[in-house]
């Protein structure tokens, strides 16, 4: 008997233990992270959990308190008042204050070598932007317990916190990319002294979120979602009448529904008569134009009477199924919900046609978009990496969709959108400038520009929508999309289309030849 | 023969317990020496954690960009594409640019800033 409690023992000792060593390694070993970092699509970092202390402190323990306070303030800048307040009312054997959250390990060490008794580190984590103010409104930001409280830190908290130890979640940012619009966004706002300032980039294959930019920026405040914080990101949480961007949408219905044909010829000279209004063009336009004419020189009197063709019901569905009658679907919290008329008869269908009436984000005009050029098939926008082609039902038929990208690009090479055009790149696009709404109807002086475009437009990989708020060029007239978002879009697309490794469009010309 | 049989069982109990006493001291210095390395190995898991988040800040292309236009002079490169590795001629091939439409340069380069780099330009004779 004893000898069998003996060779138990050694089996125990020798085999069972052995094992429960092996757990205890790999638990030490684990990183102590215990939010998943963050990482562009290229890999680059773009949050960390990094290592800090917190620093508490018996009073009891301390000779002299109010130097104690005097040199843990100055060491940890924290309140010298509280820590004195704090060491006074808290002077008995148990008591366990708080000095400083997150100190760094500089900062440790120097409260170690103040020589104080009763002092105590407890270890931490802090959240870490290398990246700084990049990407701030799209990232987010954690409260100090570490979890997500706005931006893709509180979209993806779930997914951050339940990571495995040193996992990363890589988003389909570009941080090249992100860098390379933010600065020619900030220049064009600087240069028309507008009021805020954006831009989006989005593959229309996938719909990664490729970079966004909202200016001005910055850390906004805790969850605060309303329109009130200046720095909040105009790409996601305000909505827009975005004007006359949204005339892709009346004429990509109007060829799906066939009810146009691009050669036919509209009258337009003394505008467009609809019960008692009229509506105008801005500029002067001559007596008869065609559809394609109409798209290319941003006819408001010419696509009210396209838009009119498909009527309320049918603009209503189609905008539906482009996702613009809802909140964007993506993994960032702040989307907001367009606004929508409360009756929508002949007059908000004409006007829609122009964009006007209906008020949408400029992520979710992107993506609707998107779909019109990207053969016409569902995307939803997202901000993680995607691997495959992500589009899903045919919405919009093929053919329409190439013929819309042709016109796109006529209104490159022919019509508004001449200053968006890039040698070599065979940008496509339409402009818009809105008149802003205020008390008692729009206000003319105030505009909202904007520029959607997508390049090659003979295969649309990318589509870049910038926008300007309150531009001011040096006349009225240069204040409009064609002088202000145009050029901005030309120059974020010459300098972000190498990054992307796309092709020149004679090389795209030649595979064409070459698959023919 | 049952003496000697418990004999041998005792000192047979006996050396286990040595055995077992060396085993275990040998156990107990291996995880002594295995705690170091671990929190070795986690203090440098941590060092490189800052290190990589430290890279990440110095690399961030908007203190690149900084650092070249005022230490190195340089500026925004014209970032078009004038042509493609497609269309450069073939070995043999009698049309050098594949029948294609040979583009112009719409874009010019910047010049350079630092008044030093066009100097070097000048004593360089380019």
């Amino acid at each position: 008997m004893a000898f069998a409690l003996v060779g138990l023992r050694l089996a125990d000792i020798t085999i069972l233990k052995g094992r429960v060593s092996g757990s205890h390694v790999a638990a030490i070993v684990a990183p102590s992270h215990h939010r998943a970092d963050i990482v562009d699509r290229n890999g680059e970092l773009l949050a960390r959990d990094l290592p800090v202390h917190d620093v508490y402190a018996r009073p009891h323990a301390f000779w002299d308190k109010a130097q104690a306070a005097h040199d843990l303030a100055a060491v940890t800048h924290t309140s010298e008042k509280r820590l004195k307040r704090i060491f006074t009312h808290y002077n008995h054997d148990n008591a366990y204050v708080l000095i400083a959250r997150k100190v760094t390990p500089d900062t440790q060490d120097k409260v170690m070598q103040l020589g104080l008794p009763g002092l105590d580190f407890v270890q931490s984590t802090k959240r870490y932007y290398p990246k700084g103010r990049a990407a701030v409104q799209v990232l987010g930001q954690t409260d100090p317990d570490g979890n997500g409280v706005s931006g893709l830190e509180y979209g993806l908290n779930a997914k951050l916190n339940d990571a495995k130890p040193g996992a990363q979640v890589k988003l389909s940012l570009d941080m090249r990319v992100q860098y390379a619009v933010a600065r020619e966004v900030e220049a064009a706002r600087e240069q028309y002294n507008a009021r805020a300032a954006g831009g989006i980039v989005m593959n229309v294959d996938t719909g990664e979120i490729i970079a966004m930019v909202s200016l001005p920026d910055g850390i906004t405040g805790n969850r605060e979602l309303g329109n009130a914080d200046p720095r909040r990101n105009r790409m996601t949480q305000d909505v827009y009448e975005l004007g006359s961007v949204f005339k892709i949408f009346a004429f990509a219905l109007a060829l799906e529904d066939h009810t146009i044909r691009l050669d036919e010829e509209f009258p337009i000279g003394k505008g467009f008569k609809i019960g008692k209004y009229t509506i105008h063009d801005a500029e002067r336009m001559p007596a008869e134009m065609t559809a394609k004419e109409i798209l290319a020189e941003s006819s408001n009197a010419g696509t009210a009477q396209i838009a009119l063709r498909s009527g309320a019901t049918r603009q209503r569905e189609f905008l539906g199924e482009l996702g613009l009658l809802r909140a964007p679907q993506a993994e960032i919290p702040e989307t907001a919900a367009p606004l929508t008329p409360r009756h929508w008869g002949d007059i908000e269908t004409a006007t829609i046609g122009f964009g006007h009436g209906l008020s949408v984000s400029p992520l979710a005009f992107a993506t609707a978009a998107a779909m019109v050029v990207n053969g016409g098939r569902r995307i939803n926008p997202t901000f993680l990496k995607q691997s495959h082609d992500a589009r899903g039902a045919q919405i919009i038929a093929p053919d329409v969709s190439v013929t819309m990208r042709n016109l796109l690009r006529y209104v490159v090479t022919d019509g508004t959108g001449k200053k968006a055009d890039v040698p070599g790149y065979d940008v496509g696009g339409k402009t818009g400038s809105a008149e802003k709404p205020g008390r008692g109807g729009y206000i003319a002086h105030k505009l909202l520009t904007s520029f959607c475009a997508i390049f090659p437009s003979s295969d649309p990989r990318y589509l870049v929508f910038v926008m300007l708020d309150e531009p001011h060029g040096r006349v009225p007239v240069l204040s409009l999309a064609g002088h202000t978002a145009a050029p901005l879009a030309g120059k974020v697309i010459a300098r972000i289309a190498p990054m992307l490794g796309m092709p020149t469009t004679a090389a795209v010309l030649n595979r064409a030849e070459e698959k023919s | 023969m049952i003496r000697i049989l418990n004999f041998f069982c005792f000192a047979f109990v006996a050396l286990s317990c040595l055995a077992l006493y060396q085993v275990s001291e040998k156990t107990r210095l291996a995880e002594v020496s295995l705690n170091e390395t671990n929190h070795a190995i986690a203090a440098q898991h941590s060092a490189m954690s800052v290190l990589e988040a430290e890279w990440g800040r110095v690399a961030a292309p908007a203190r690149i960009q900084r650092l070249a236009e005022t230490r190195l002079g340089l500026s925004d490169a014209p970032a078009v594409e004038l042509s493609s590795l497609e269309l450069l001629p073939r070995r043999g091939e009698s049309a050098p640019l594949g029948n294609s439409n040979v583009r112009n340069a719409s874009a010019t380069a910047p010049q350079p800033r630092d008044p030093r780099i066009r100097l070097a330009a000048i004593h360089t004779g380019n």
